[in-house]
């Protein structure tokens, strides 16, 4: 039997202005021994959750569901009942505030306070037991007479899990216990968690924002997001793949899980609701969102691998689907290229997918083909389930765009910047002369360049190399697509042109939340913006997964070698012989 | 914080001394007239002394009144080392007699008070912080602070006028009833109890309304505090985190506060006893003046000033004691 | 100046319609005696010093309320007596309020030795026993009103100065403060658009607030015989009444006495309801904790 059971956990605040639910249908289940974590930034629920399992909301709250202790339902239990259950089999460690414990009172005495009111014995045998558990959090016992004032933060986090270990409970929740703590009390703090758990078995929820201290610990993780539980399931899982599009922002927007990436975070403000909204709480943040995900909240529903998601779409949905596909050239001898050969593509909404290979490795020719500008001999390239070739989606917005490689090329000497950024807007005749100048000016705003009529007139003869290229990726975002292939955009730019065009480029993405394939020779390069690598060789796709795994963990010898042909300085020693940069840390 | 904060304190309390005795020293000698000239004596039951010329010269030169004002200083500095504070003009009685004689009934009616009001203030301050935002919290505090604004002795006069005249409760002067025969300690316990009663009422609802908005604050501001939710989730039960949690820490200023009540009564005793016509040093203060007697008014003045100054510093010294977050 | 009346004039509406049931009644209360103690000769038959009537008569077709020891008539001193109770409780808010206040200003302002020396003065009349010294002080000065407003004046400067000081050291640390300063701002310019907006809305409560107190304490040193004869307040009534020996033996008590008694208490609760609800209004953070 589950130690811990949440069904449709509901709670309403009532305050001056109405009520305001925090938690809105919540379940989840926790096995003995288990560690749960539940992540969510403020606002998500996280921490009405973990009072709400203790029973320590204030009169103005009320809730309905059912919590279930080993099988007994505490949710509507009367006090003096519940009191039993405190501390004795549920106790809770509070984030360290100011005054979590009572200023005065020693901290031993506090922490021998329920040891005396829960279990019949001696004071003298309740100090000694306080004494042992302040050697178990690693506190010296001189300190049990010491006020909460006279300690540290880091020390009084610990007198709070002393004392919630106090009555050796079988569930243990921890609510945000490491929020005001430096990385090096931290680690301690973990390490100490897990100690104990391995040594007495406890069952934990873990409530925090902090995404690298809740993965460190939990097997399991459930993502709340304003009240709701959007996704669930073991916690390497979600973190390599995550499933519903707040919880890749979360991922992307914690620096210490994939170390070489920007860090990137989620567009929008705070959750939707309060004027009569009933759709998804993250639709209007949401990049992918269709029509239902405004008019009702999804639920949520399991997806394999025991995963669970709640969205309309599944999760993040699969935008452009390639099946083996094979492209032949046919060279002047007679021979034959086989340009790709057997490749399959997969990209998500919102997401980058990197390809990288050496040159004639078949990267452009497939994102031609990806693009619906060639033909495959063989096998079928969908977007949004539509066979691309003949479907013209560079026609129309919400399409496929591409962008080239040399900036000289992709913009005609004698167009003018508005008549290049118009063209696709002027030859499929969508809205008025002013509509499309207006549509002009926002595309250019967004790559950030000039939107004064003395530039907009100026010939794309007489601009630099990344300010075509920006202009070319202005006309590709004025048809709002929803999947933008770069082909070595930034390939011909000289280094800090390149730079800056990418940082704008990966911008618009985030921004805006299109997918995007990243075409590039430059491995480092990709691992700044990808979500996820594919690696192409002579035709073939050799290996993909998530960009940090292929970069650091490469499985073939083909990625490998590619790795290896990194050969600049770098900040860390990489045990080919090239030289690191001295000088990087003290000797 | 500490030390400097024990230093400032004292040396607050010393110079504010030295102000008094400073005040107390020249006021008289500013005055328009001399002690001997004004006869006009309002005192009730007191005889009106007249005085001869010769006489007048004598007590002038008896009292120093004739000498520079520098060495009339350093004289009464000398004196009060010695605890010696003069004789009353008008009772012709050493002044620490005189103020020994009514001292007593002031610190029995100001010390009643303040138990009494710290009692049935806090007492209330509890009910109305656990019933908050209920009826019975709006109306206690509408009540109490419109109490509060109505100045205590006009107070006292009400509640002679109900009591004392128009039910004839209680007696309308006096500490213990004139010329009483005591059949016991019980007896004469009641019989000044009797006479005490109104004073104390009266100066117990000055500062009734002050304690008990104070706890009541107090007590709400501390019951919002997170450590009395990590009290509740140590399954301990309402009682203990009320008392051992709440209460422990609201009534920390209000003990502190009552060194200054005790303060504050001692300088509004002056009214309530003239209402009541309670033989304490207010009313004797009183007496003085109209009769311009110096020394009788500089002794009552420097014996308040400076039991109201000890209670404060007494106040400022608990509350640094009981507080750990300073006392360490 | 003429727009700026008429701002001022619906500033006030606004925030009297903010007020509370018990700080309108509060505000008629106040309004009503101020209309007595300006109209009092119309209001009453006599004026108020001069022997009309027999002594003690009770109250009749000529003496509303009767007539004291004197023969003085007793409504006549009510009405006049508003005049001089209203008149010492305002004199002494409005010097010692704007008086303390503008010290206080001065003191958080300037800084360094000024302020030290406001603030050990502050200091040290705070913890002075306020009212024996006033009782002592009055009596050696002599029964003068003046007087009387002087000593009182000199035991209220110190809360608003304080208060000022506080206030004024507050808006100096904001950082709009200094770049006002950085543009070239003067230090009037910084006083007139900054400082004294902020801090006259408290001073005006704490105004009220010492109107109260100086009510109180002039009629506590009448009441002890300490107030000048010629100018009969409520306080010197009370005093008169007690003084006469038969007082209480006696019904006069209904009607010298308790007339004086209820219009202070009346004018002293009125006081209290406006300042309270006044402080409400102009700072919202109070609201919160008023018992809800």
């Amino acid at each position: 039997m589950s130690v811990l059971e949440v069904s449709n956990l509901e709670c309403c605040y009532h305050t001056d202005n109405g009520a305001v639910k925090a938690i809105d249908g919540i379940s989840f289940g926790l096995e003995a021994g288990e560690i749960i974590g539940v992540i969510g930034e403020s606002g998500s629920g996280k921490t009405t959750l973990a009072l709400s399992i203790m029973r320590l909301l204030d009169g103005r709250a009320s809730i309905s569901g059912t919590i279930s202790y080993n099988g007994t339902n505490i949710a509507h239990l009367p006090e003096p009942e519940m009191n039993r259950f405190r501390w004795k089999d549920i106790a809770i460690v509070f984030q360290n505030s100011l005054d979590v414990l009572n200023p005065v009172m020693t901290v031993g005495n506090q922490v021998i306070e329920p040891l005396l009111k829960h279990e019949n014995i001696s004071v003298r045998e309740a100090e000694a037991r306080c004494a042992d558990l302040f050697r178990t959090v690693g506190l010296d016992p001189i300190w049990m007479d010491a006020y909460p004032h006279q300690l540290s933060g880091g020390m009084r986090q610990r007198v709070l899990l002393a004392m919630a270990l106090s009555c050796n409970p079988k569930l243990l929740i921890l609510d945000e216990v490491t929020s005001a703590l430096d990385a090096y009390t931290r680690k301690e703090i973990r390490d100490l968690l897990i100690g104990l758990q391995k040594k007495n078995g406890y069952g934990m929820v873990v409530v925090s924002h902090d995404l690298s201290f809740v993965s460190s610990l939990a097997s399991r993780m459930i993502v709340l997001y304003a009240g709701r539980v959007v996704e669930s399931g073991p916690t390497t899982d979600i973190i390599n793949a995550p499933r519903h599009p707040y919880t890749r922002g979360l991922i992307h927007s914690t620096p210490d899980i994939f170390i070489y990436r920007d860090l990137w975070g989620i567009p929008g403000g705070e959750a939707s609701g309060g004027d009569g909204y009933a759709g998804c709480p993250f639709g209007r943040r949401c990049t992918q969102s269709i029509d239902i995900c405004r008019t009702s909240p999804p639920l949520l529903q399991p997806c394999g691998d025991d995963r669970e998601v709640a969205c309309h779409r599944g999760g993040i949905a699969t935008l452009l689907r390639a099946d083996d596909i094979h492209f032949r050239y046919t060279l002047p001898a007679g021979r034959v290229l086989h340009a790709v050969d057997g490749v399959d593509v997969e990209v998500r909404e919102g997401e980058v997918l990197a390809i990288v290979g050496q040159t004639a490795s078949g990267k452009s020719t497939l994102a031609h083909i990806l693009a619906g500008i060639l033909r495959p001999e063989s096998g079928t390239v969908r977007f949004m389930d539509r066979e691309v070739y003949g479907a013209n989606y560079g026609h129309r917005f919400g399409g496929i765009q591409i962008v080239f490689q040399d900036p000289f090329s992709s913009t005609s000497n004698r167009f003018t910047v508005l008549d290049a950024v118009r063209e696709p807007l002027d030859i499929n005749g969508i809205g008025t002369a002013a509509e499309r100048l207006d549509m002009a000016r926002e595309a250019l705003r967004q790559v950030r360049l000039p939107t004064i009529d003395e530039f907009l007139g100026r010939y794309c003869g007489a601009l630099s190399g990344g300010q075509r290229q920006r202009v070319a990726l202005a006309r590709a975002m004025v048809m709002k697509p929803k999947l933008l292939i770069a082909d070595e955009t930034t390939s011909a730019l000289d280094v800090s042109t390149a730079a800056n065009v990418l940082r704008t480029l990966k911008g618009i993405q985030n921004r805006k939340g299109f997918a995007m394939i990243y075409i590039s020779h430059d491995l480092s390069l990709t691992l700044k913006i990808a979500d996820r690598i594919a690696v192409m060789d002579a035709g073939r796709i050799v290996e993909t997964g998530n960009a940090h795994e292929v970069m650091l963990h490469p499985r073939d010898d083909r990625t490998k070698r590619l790795i290896d042909a990194r050969i600049s300085h770098c900040c860390h020693d990489h045990g080919d012989g090239v030289p690191t940069l001295t000088g990087m840390g003290e000797p | 914080m500490n030390e400097r904060d024990r230093r400032a304190i004292i040396f607050r309390f010393v110079i504010t001394l030295l102000v008094i005795v400073a005040i107390n020293f020249l006021l008289p000698r500013m005055m328009p007239g001399d002690p001997f000239s004004t006869m006009a004596s309002d005192i009730q039951g007191e005889d009106v002394i007249v005085m001869t010329e010769a006489q007048r010269e004598y007590y002038f030169h008896y009292y120093g009144l004739d000498l520079p004002l520098h060495e009339q200083f350093f004289s009464y500095l000398a004196n009060l080392a010695r605890g010696d504070l003069g004789r009353s003009i008008h009772y012709r009685m050493p002044v620490n007699e005189v103020i020994l004689l009514h001292l007593p009934w002031t610190l029995l009616i100001v010390l009643s008070a303040t138990a009494i009001s710290t009692v049935a203030g806090v007492i209330l301050g509890v009910v109305s912080a656990r019933n908050r935002s209920k009826g019975s919290d709006r109306l206690m505090m509408t009540g109490l602070i419109a109490f509060a604004e109505i100045p205590s002795f006009l107070l006292g006069i009400i509640l002679l006028l109900i009591f004392c005249v128009h039910l004839q409760i209680f007696p309308l002067a006096g500490a213990v009833t004139p010329f009483a025969h005591y059949t016991g300690v019980l007896d004469q316990v009641r019989d000044i109890a009797y006479h005490a009663f109104l004073p104390v009422l009266t100066l117990s609802f000055a500062q009734l309304t002050g304690v008990y908005l104070l706890t009541r604050n107090t007590l709400i501001t501390v019951s919002t505090k997170d450590y009395i939710r990590t009290a509740h989730a140590k399954g301990l039960g309402d009682r203990i985190v009320w008392t051992r949690h709440a209460l422990r820490n609201a009534l920390l200023p209000v003990v502190t506060r009552t060194g200054f009540v005790i303060g504050m009564l001692m300088g509004g005793a002056v009214l309530v006893e003239s209402v009541f016509n309670y033989p304490g040093i207010g009313l004797l203060l009183r007496n003085a003046v109209v009769a311009r007697d110096y020394p009788l008014i500089q002794g009552i003045l420097l014996v308040v000033a400076i039991s109201v100054l000890l209670c404060n510093l007494m106040a400022d010294r608990i509350y640094l004691k009981l507080d750990p977050r300073v006392a360490g | 100046m003429v727009p700026h009346l008429q701002d001022v004039i619906a500033r006030l509406r606004d925030v009297i319609s903010k007020f509370s049931l018990e700080g309108k009644i509060g505000l008629c209360g106040i309004a009503l005696i101020v209309m007595v103690a300006v109209f009092a000769p119309f209001l009453s038959a006599y004026p108020p010093g001069k022997i009309t009537g027999g002594s003690l008569e009770s109250p009749g077709a000529d003496h509303p309320l009767g007539t004291d020891e004197l023969g003085m008539d007793i409504w006549s001193q009510i009405c006049y007596g508003a005049r001089m109770s209203l008149f010492i409780g305002l004199a002494v808010a409005c010097i010692a309020g704007l008086g303390g206040g503008a010290l206080g200003i001065l003191a958080g302002y300037l800084g360094g030795a000024a302020d030290q020396l406001v603030m050990r003065t502050v200091d040290v009349i705070m913890a002075l026993p306020a009212f024996p010294l006033l009782i002592v002080i009055s009596a050696f000065m002599g029964p003068n009103i003046f007087n009387v407003i002087f000593v009182l004046v000199l035991f209220s400067w110190a809360k608003p100065a304080r208060i000022a000081r506080s206030q004024t050291l507050t808006i100096k640390n904001n950082a709009y403060i200094t770049a006002a300063r950085n543009y070239g701002a003067t230090p009037f310019y910084l006083l007139r658009r900054h400082i004294l907006p902020e801090v006259f809305p408290i001073l005006f409560v704490l105004i009220i607030g010492i109107t109260s107190y100086a009510i109180m304490a002039e009629t506590g040193l009448a009441f002890l015989g300490l107030g000048d004869p010629t100018a009969k307040s409520w306080g010197m009534m009370l005093h008169y009444a007690t003084s006469f020996r038969s007082i209480y033996f006696t019904p006069y008590w209904q009607w010298w006495l308790l007339p004086p008694l209820a219009a202070l208490i009346v004018l002293l609760l009125c006081l209290a309801f406006v300042g309270r609800d006044l402080e409400q209004v102009l700072d919202p953070r109070i609201r919160q904790n008023r018992g809800v």
